[in-house]
Protein backbone atom coordinates (compact mmCIF):
# COMPACT_ATOMS: atom_id res chain seq x y z
CA UNK A 1 0.00 0.00 0.00
CA UNK A 2 1.33 3.28 -1.19
CA UNK A 3 0.31 7.09 0.21
CA UNK A 4 0.88 9.09 -2.86
CA UNK A 5 0.52 13.00 -2.58
CA UNK A 6 -2.84 13.07 -3.77
CA UNK A 7 -3.83 10.94 -1.37
CA UNK A 8 -2.41 12.44 1.71
CA UNK A 9 -3.86 15.38 -0.05
CA UNK A 10 -6.98 13.83 0.24
CA UNK A 11 -6.53 12.26 4.04
CA UNK A 12 -6.24 15.77 5.07
CA UNK A 13 -8.76 17.03 3.42
CA UNK A 14 -11.36 14.57 4.84
CA UNK A 15 -10.31 15.18 8.52
CA UNK A 16 -10.87 18.57 7.97
CA UNK A 17 -14.51 18.46 6.84
CA UNK A 18 -15.25 16.17 9.43
CA UNK A 19 -13.36 17.56 12.66
CA UNK A 20 -14.02 20.73 12.10
CA UNK A 21 -17.89 20.03 12.40
CA UNK A 22 -17.29 17.52 15.11
CA UNK A 23 -15.21 20.18 16.84
CA UNK A 24 -17.36 23.48 16.48
CA UNK A 25 -20.48 20.23 17.56
CA UNK A 26 -18.20 19.39 20.65
CA UNK A 27 -18.29 23.25 21.64
CA UNK A 28 -22.07 23.94 20.80
CA UNK A 29 -22.52 20.56 23.03
CA UNK A 30 -21.09 22.29 25.95
CA UNK A 31 -22.59 23.55 28.69
CA UNK A 32 -25.68 24.73 27.65
CA UNK A 33 -27.98 27.52 28.96
CA UNK A 34 -31.95 26.60 29.96
CA UNK A 35 -34.03 29.51 30.84
CA UNK A 36 -36.86 28.21 33.48
CA UNK A 37 -40.09 30.11 33.97
CA UNK A 38 -42.43 29.24 36.37
CA UNK A 39 -45.83 31.13 36.71
CA UNK A 40 -47.76 30.30 40.10
CA UNK A 41 -51.55 30.99 39.40
CA UNK A 42 -54.44 30.75 41.93
CA UNK A 43 -57.46 29.29 40.32
CA UNK A 44 -60.88 29.33 42.42
CA UNK A 45 -64.64 29.50 41.10
CA UNK A 46 -65.12 32.79 42.36
CA UNK A 47 -65.93 34.25 39.21
CA UNK A 48 -63.51 36.93 39.49
CA UNK A 49 -62.76 36.99 36.62
CA UNK A 50 -59.02 37.19 34.73
CA UNK A 51 -55.97 38.31 35.88
CA UNK A 52 -54.86 40.55 33.45
CA UNK A 53 -51.02 39.42 33.88
CA UNK A 54 -52.37 36.37 33.17
CA UNK A 55 -53.66 37.12 29.56
CA UNK A 56 -51.35 35.88 27.33
CA UNK A 57 -51.33 31.90 28.81
CA UNK A 58 -55.09 32.23 29.07
CA UNK A 59 -55.35 30.58 25.57
CA UNK A 60 -53.50 27.34 27.16
CA UNK A 61 -55.05 27.76 30.93
CA UNK A 62 -58.95 27.85 29.21
CA UNK A 63 -58.14 24.34 27.42
CA UNK A 64 -57.37 22.39 30.62
CA UNK A 65 -59.50 23.96 33.18
CA UNK A 66 -63.01 25.66 33.84
CA UNK A 67 -62.54 27.92 36.74
CA UNK A 68 -63.58 31.27 36.91
CA UNK A 69 -61.08 33.12 38.47
CA UNK A 70 -57.34 32.82 37.78
CA UNK A 71 -55.04 35.23 39.92
CA UNK A 72 -51.07 35.64 39.14
CA UNK A 73 -49.55 34.47 42.62
CA UNK A 74 -45.96 34.66 41.64
CA UNK A 75 -43.60 34.58 38.86
CA UNK A 76 -40.43 33.57 38.73
CA UNK A 77 -37.47 32.89 36.52
CA UNK A 78 -34.24 31.82 36.33
CA UNK A 79 -31.23 30.83 34.22
CA UNK A 80 -29.40 27.31 34.89
CA UNK A 81 -27.27 25.10 32.85
CA UNK A 82 -27.65 21.39 31.72
CA UNK A 83 -26.61 19.19 34.68
CA UNK A 84 -27.36 22.11 37.49
CA UNK A 85 -30.58 22.09 39.89
CA UNK A 86 -32.83 25.19 40.21
CA UNK A 87 -34.69 26.02 43.31
CA UNK A 88 -37.79 28.00 43.45
CA UNK A 89 -39.83 29.42 46.47
CA UNK A 90 -43.61 28.69 45.58
CA UNK A 91 -46.33 30.05 48.00
CA UNK A 92 -47.88 27.90 50.57
CA UNK A 93 -43.95 26.55 51.52
CA UNK A 94 -43.40 24.45 49.08
CA UNK A 95 -40.17 24.45 46.39
CA UNK A 96 -39.58 23.46 43.18
CA UNK A 97 -36.41 21.76 42.13
CA UNK A 98 -35.64 21.88 38.78
CA UNK A 99 -32.38 20.20 37.14
CA UNK A 100 -31.97 20.27 33.06
CA UNK A 101 -30.33 17.16 32.42
CA UNK A 102 -29.93 17.42 28.25
CA UNK A 103 -30.71 18.94 25.54
CA UNK A 104 -31.69 16.63 22.38
CA UNK A 105 -33.27 18.21 19.49
CA UNK A 106 -35.52 20.77 20.51
CA UNK A 107 -36.33 18.42 23.70
CA UNK A 108 -35.02 19.17 27.29
CA UNK A 109 -34.59 16.57 29.61
CA UNK A 110 -34.99 17.69 33.12
CA UNK A 111 -35.66 16.43 36.93
CA UNK A 112 -38.54 17.94 38.88
CA UNK A 113 -39.04 17.24 41.78
CA UNK A 114 -41.96 19.21 44.27
CA UNK A 115 -41.77 19.16 48.17
CA UNK A 116 -44.08 20.36 50.19
CA UNK A 117 -41.66 21.75 53.56
CA UNK A 118 -38.95 18.66 53.38
CA UNK A 119 -41.70 16.15 52.18
CA UNK A 120 -41.12 15.49 48.51
CA UNK A 121 -44.62 15.92 46.98
CA UNK A 122 -43.80 14.71 43.21
CA UNK A 123 -40.22 13.77 41.65
CA UNK A 124 -40.48 13.14 37.60
CA UNK A 125 -38.16 12.77 35.21
CA UNK A 126 -39.40 13.89 31.21
CA UNK A 127 -38.55 15.83 28.54
CA UNK A 128 -40.13 18.82 28.05
CA UNK A 129 -40.16 20.42 24.26
CA UNK A 130 -38.24 23.29 24.09
CA UNK A 131 -41.06 26.24 25.05
CA UNK A 132 -43.35 23.91 26.08
CA UNK A 133 -45.16 24.01 29.32
CA UNK A 134 -45.36 21.49 32.21
CA UNK A 135 -48.18 22.12 34.67
CA UNK A 136 -47.91 21.11 37.74
CA UNK A 137 -50.89 21.70 40.14
CA UNK A 138 -53.50 20.46 42.66
CA UNK A 139 -52.56 21.98 46.42
CA UNK A 140 -55.57 23.84 47.59
CA UNK A 141 -54.35 27.16 48.32
CA UNK A 142 -56.75 30.14 50.00
CA UNK A 143 -59.88 30.11 48.26
CA UNK A 144 -58.92 27.75 45.48
CA UNK A 145 -56.52 25.67 44.21
CA UNK A 146 -52.98 26.62 42.90
CA UNK A 147 -50.82 25.35 40.14
CA UNK A 148 -47.26 26.32 38.41
CA UNK A 149 -46.90 26.46 34.81
CA UNK A 150 -43.19 25.82 34.47
CA UNK A 151 -42.08 26.67 30.67
CA UNK A 152 -38.28 25.73 29.61
CA UNK A 153 -36.58 26.77 26.87
CA UNK A 154 -33.39 27.10 25.38
CA UNK A 155 -32.94 30.85 24.81
CA UNK A 156 -34.43 33.84 26.60
CA UNK A 157 -38.37 33.96 25.54
CA UNK A 158 -39.28 38.01 24.57
CA UNK A 159 -41.30 38.94 27.76
CA UNK A 160 -45.40 39.42 27.42
CA UNK A 161 -46.54 42.70 27.64
CA UNK A 162 -47.95 41.41 31.42
CA UNK A 163 -44.28 40.13 32.18
CA UNK A 164 -42.87 43.32 31.07
CA UNK A 165 -44.68 45.15 33.06
CA UNK A 166 -43.80 43.43 36.60
CA UNK A 167 -40.08 44.72 37.64
CA UNK A 168 -37.19 42.77 36.29
CA UNK A 169 -35.76 39.85 38.07
CA UNK A 170 -31.85 38.93 38.12
CA UNK A 171 -31.08 36.11 36.07
CA UNK A 172 -30.33 34.10 38.81
CA UNK A 173 -32.54 31.36 40.81
CA UNK A 174 -35.42 31.86 43.17
CA UNK A 175 -36.02 35.20 42.42
CA UNK A 176 -39.39 36.21 42.80
CA UNK A 177 -41.78 38.97 41.78
CA UNK B 1 51.64 -2.45 -37.99
CA UNK B 2 53.18 -5.95 -37.54
CA UNK B 3 51.07 -8.91 -37.15
CA UNK B 4 51.27 -10.07 -33.36
CA UNK B 5 53.13 -13.51 -34.27
CA UNK B 6 57.19 -13.03 -33.75
CA UNK B 7 58.54 -13.79 -37.45
CA UNK B 8 61.99 -14.39 -39.05
CA UNK B 9 63.53 -11.71 -36.85
CA UNK B 10 63.85 -14.35 -34.15
CA UNK B 11 67.66 -15.45 -33.96
CA UNK B 12 68.28 -19.05 -34.40
CA UNK B 13 70.30 -20.08 -31.51
CA UNK B 14 69.02 -23.27 -29.95
CA UNK B 15 65.85 -22.78 -27.82
CA UNK B 16 64.56 -21.12 -30.74
CA UNK B 17 61.40 -23.06 -30.44
CA UNK B 18 60.74 -22.34 -27.11
CA UNK B 19 61.08 -18.68 -28.03
CA UNK B 20 58.66 -19.16 -30.44
CA UNK B 21 56.44 -20.27 -27.89
CA UNK B 22 57.47 -17.44 -25.37
CA UNK B 23 56.74 -14.84 -27.90
CA UNK B 24 53.55 -15.91 -28.68
CA UNK B 25 52.36 -15.98 -24.82
CA UNK B 26 54.95 -12.63 -24.29
CA UNK B 27 52.75 -11.16 -27.38
CA UNK B 28 49.01 -11.38 -25.14
CA UNK B 29 50.77 -9.08 -22.18
CA UNK B 30 52.37 -6.36 -24.70
CA UNK B 31 49.05 -4.34 -24.22
CA UNK B 32 49.21 -4.70 -20.31
CA UNK B 33 53.01 -4.60 -20.36
CA UNK B 34 52.39 -1.03 -22.04
CA UNK B 35 49.90 0.02 -19.91
CA UNK B 36 52.04 -0.74 -16.61
CA UNK B 37 49.29 -3.26 -16.07
CA UNK B 38 51.06 -6.28 -15.07
CA UNK B 39 52.48 -8.23 -12.10
CA UNK B 40 55.79 -6.71 -11.21
CA UNK B 41 57.28 -10.54 -12.32
CA UNK B 42 55.67 -10.77 -15.36
CA UNK B 43 56.70 -6.98 -15.97
CA UNK B 44 60.35 -8.49 -15.47
CA UNK B 45 59.63 -11.70 -17.82
CA UNK B 46 57.99 -9.38 -20.55
CA UNK B 47 60.87 -6.79 -20.27
CA UNK B 48 63.36 -9.60 -20.02
CA UNK B 49 62.12 -10.83 -23.36
CA UNK B 50 61.77 -8.16 -25.14
CA UNK B 51 65.67 -7.54 -24.64
CA UNK B 52 66.18 -10.38 -26.32
CA UNK B 53 63.19 -10.63 -29.09
CA UNK B 54 63.32 -7.73 -31.32
CA UNK B 55 59.95 -8.63 -33.21
CA UNK B 56 58.24 -8.22 -29.64
CA UNK B 57 59.82 -5.17 -29.12
CA UNK B 58 58.53 -3.98 -32.45
CA UNK B 59 54.79 -4.63 -31.89
CA UNK B 60 55.42 -2.69 -28.78
CA UNK B 61 56.01 -0.22 -29.76
CA UNK B 62 53.57 0.05 -32.90
CA UNK B 63 51.40 -0.45 -29.56
CA UNK B 64 53.16 2.51 -27.82
CA UNK B 65 52.64 4.81 -31.18
CA UNK B 66 49.09 3.99 -31.51
CA UNK B 67 48.46 5.07 -27.46
CA UNK B 68 49.83 8.05 -28.49
CA UNK B 69 48.20 8.78 -31.66
CA UNK B 70 44.57 8.20 -29.98
CA UNK B 71 45.37 10.57 -26.91
CA UNK B 72 46.43 13.26 -29.54
CA UNK B 73 43.32 12.84 -31.10
CA UNK B 74 41.30 13.73 -27.92
CA UNK B 75 43.25 16.26 -26.25
CA UNK B 76 40.58 18.12 -24.56
CA UNK B 77 39.02 14.98 -22.68
CA UNK B 78 40.25 14.00 -19.42
CA UNK B 79 40.13 10.98 -18.20
CA UNK B 80 41.55 10.76 -15.22
CA UNK B 81 38.46 12.90 -13.40
CA UNK B 82 35.21 12.16 -14.62
CA UNK B 83 32.58 15.31 -14.05
CA UNK B 84 30.20 13.76 -11.55
CA UNK B 85 28.98 17.20 -10.90
CA UNK B 86 25.01 16.98 -10.24
CA UNK B 87 24.96 13.71 -10.63
CA UNK B 88 24.37 12.30 -7.05
CA UNK B 89 21.48 15.23 -6.74
CA UNK B 90 19.85 13.92 -9.69
CA UNK B 91 19.72 10.17 -8.84
CA UNK B 92 18.27 11.22 -5.27
CA UNK B 93 15.61 13.27 -7.17
CA UNK B 94 14.39 10.61 -9.34
CA UNK B 95 14.47 8.27 -6.02
CA UNK B 96 11.94 10.54 -4.45
CA UNK B 97 9.84 10.63 -7.13
CA UNK B 98 9.64 6.89 -6.80
CA UNK B 99 5.93 5.92 -5.19
CA UNK B 100 7.31 4.60 -1.77
CA UNK B 101 5.28 2.99 0.84
CA UNK B 102 3.10 5.17 3.06
CA UNK B 103 5.04 4.01 6.46
CA UNK B 104 8.28 5.15 5.12
CA UNK B 105 7.31 8.43 4.06
CA UNK B 106 5.56 8.39 7.52
CA UNK B 107 9.59 7.23 9.20
CA UNK B 108 11.18 9.53 6.61
CA UNK B 109 8.69 12.71 8.18
CA UNK B 110 9.65 11.85 11.64
CA UNK B 111 12.90 10.66 11.12
CA UNK B 112 14.10 14.38 10.18
CA UNK B 113 12.16 15.62 13.54
CA UNK B 114 13.75 12.57 15.10
CA UNK B 115 17.65 13.79 14.62
CA UNK B 116 16.94 16.33 16.89
CA UNK B 117 13.92 15.02 19.60
CA UNK B 118 14.56 11.37 19.42
CA UNK B 119 12.19 9.01 17.28
CA UNK B 120 10.05 8.22 20.35
CA UNK B 121 9.42 11.99 21.18
CA UNK B 122 8.23 12.25 17.90
CA UNK B 123 6.18 8.95 17.84
CA UNK B 124 4.88 10.05 20.97
CA UNK B 125 3.61 13.04 19.67
CA UNK B 126 1.90 11.43 16.66
CA UNK B 127 0.37 9.05 19.11
CA UNK B 128 -1.05 11.79 21.20
CA UNK B 129 -2.14 13.85 18.02
CA UNK B 130 -4.04 11.19 16.42
CA UNK B 131 -5.90 10.52 20.10
CA UNK B 132 -7.00 14.15 20.05
CA UNK B 133 -8.40 13.96 16.24
CA UNK B 134 -10.47 11.08 17.42
CA UNK B 135 -11.59 12.74 20.92
CA UNK B 136 -12.55 15.65 19.08
CA UNK B 137 -14.44 13.48 16.21
CA UNK B 138 -15.97 10.73 19.42
CA UNK B 139 -17.13 13.32 21.40
CA UNK B 140 -20.19 14.86 20.28
CA UNK B 141 -21.59 11.18 18.84
CA UNK B 142 -20.93 9.69 22.69
CA UNK B 143 -22.40 12.99 23.65
CA UNK B 144 -25.47 12.30 21.28
CA UNK B 145 -25.64 8.90 22.34
CA UNK B 146 -25.70 9.12 25.75
CA UNK B 147 -28.39 12.33 25.67
CA UNK B 148 -30.51 9.74 23.70
CA UNK B 149 -30.23 7.16 26.34
CA UNK B 150 -30.92 9.17 28.71
CA UNK B 151 -34.33 10.43 27.60
CA UNK B 152 -35.11 7.25 25.10
CA UNK B 153 -38.59 6.76 25.28
CA UNK B 154 -39.32 3.04 26.19
CA UNK B 155 -41.32 0.48 23.74
CA UNK B 156 -44.41 1.61 25.86
CA UNK B 157 -44.02 5.35 25.99
CA UNK B 158 -44.67 5.10 22.27
CA UNK B 159 -48.14 4.45 23.13
CA UNK B 160 -50.31 6.74 24.29
CA UNK B 161 -50.60 6.68 28.34
CA UNK B 162 -51.63 10.05 29.83
CA UNK B 163 -54.10 9.90 31.98
CA UNK B 164 -57.31 12.21 31.92
CA UNK B 165 -59.09 13.97 34.82
CA UNK B 166 -61.68 11.55 34.00
CA UNK B 167 -59.39 8.86 34.51
CA UNK B 168 -57.31 9.76 37.29
CA UNK B 169 -54.10 7.52 37.54
CA UNK B 170 -53.87 5.59 40.66
CA UNK B 171 -50.53 4.57 40.27
CA UNK B 172 -47.63 5.88 42.36
CA UNK B 173 -44.51 5.44 39.83
CA UNK B 174 -46.04 5.86 36.18
CA UNK B 175 -43.40 4.58 34.32
CA UNK B 176 -43.73 6.06 30.89
CA UNK B 177 -46.06 8.41 29.86
CA UNK B 178 -46.28 10.17 26.79
CA UNK B 179 -48.66 12.39 24.41
CA UNK B 180 -49.03 12.10 20.46
CA UNK B 181 -46.95 14.58 19.58
CA UNK B 182 -44.07 13.96 21.74
CA UNK B 183 -44.24 17.34 23.33
CA UNK B 184 -43.48 15.71 26.32
CA UNK B 185 -42.23 12.70 27.52
CA UNK B 186 -42.60 11.45 30.85
CA UNK B 187 -40.28 8.82 31.75
CA UNK B 188 -40.66 8.59 35.85
CA UNK B 189 -43.35 10.32 37.69
CA UNK B 190 -43.68 9.54 41.79
CA UNK B 191 -45.72 10.51 43.66
CA UNK B 192 -47.31 9.48 47.39
CA UNK B 193 -50.57 11.17 46.09
CA UNK B 194 -52.21 8.01 44.80
CA UNK B 195 -54.85 10.18 42.72
CA UNK B 196 -52.00 11.84 40.67
CA UNK B 197 -53.48 12.43 37.29
CA UNK B 198 -51.66 13.51 33.91
CA UNK B 199 -53.16 14.96 31.21
CA UNK B 200 -52.02 16.82 27.68
CA UNK B 201 -52.69 19.17 25.32
CA UNK B 202 -51.06 18.86 22.44
CA UNK B 203 -52.49 21.46 20.49
CA UNK B 204 -51.00 24.17 22.88
CA UNK B 205 -47.67 22.04 24.00
CA UNK B 206 -48.64 21.24 27.57
CA UNK B 207 -48.85 18.89 30.17
CA UNK B 208 -50.47 18.73 33.60
CA UNK B 209 -49.91 17.01 36.06
CA UNK B 210 -52.66 17.12 38.98
CA UNK B 211 -52.05 16.45 42.71
CA UNK B 212 -55.27 16.65 44.29
CA UNK B 213 -54.83 17.51 47.96
CA UNK B 214 -55.60 14.01 50.14
CA UNK B 215 -58.86 13.51 52.02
Amino acid sequence: MTLRPGSLSFLIIAISAFGTPAFSYAQAAGPRHIYIYIDTVLAADTKEGVDPRLVPMMPKIQGLFSFSTYSLVNHQEGETECGKMIAFTIPSGKILHVQPRAVDGDMIAMEIVLFDGTRPMMTTDLKLKDKGTLIVGGPRYEQGMMFMSIGASTGPRLLSPAEANTPAVPAEAATSR
Amino acid sequence: MRALTCGPSFKTWPGVEQDMAECSEISLMLGAFEDAELEPNEMQEVAYHLARCQSCSGILSDYSSVGRELRSLTPALDFTAPNLAGFADAVIARIDRLPQPWYRRIERYFGSGADFLGSGFAWGGAVAAVAVVTMLLLTPYAQQMSSRRLGAPSAASNQLAAATVAQPSTANDVSSMADNDSHAVISRLESGNPSVAVWSEPRKDTTVIWLPDQP
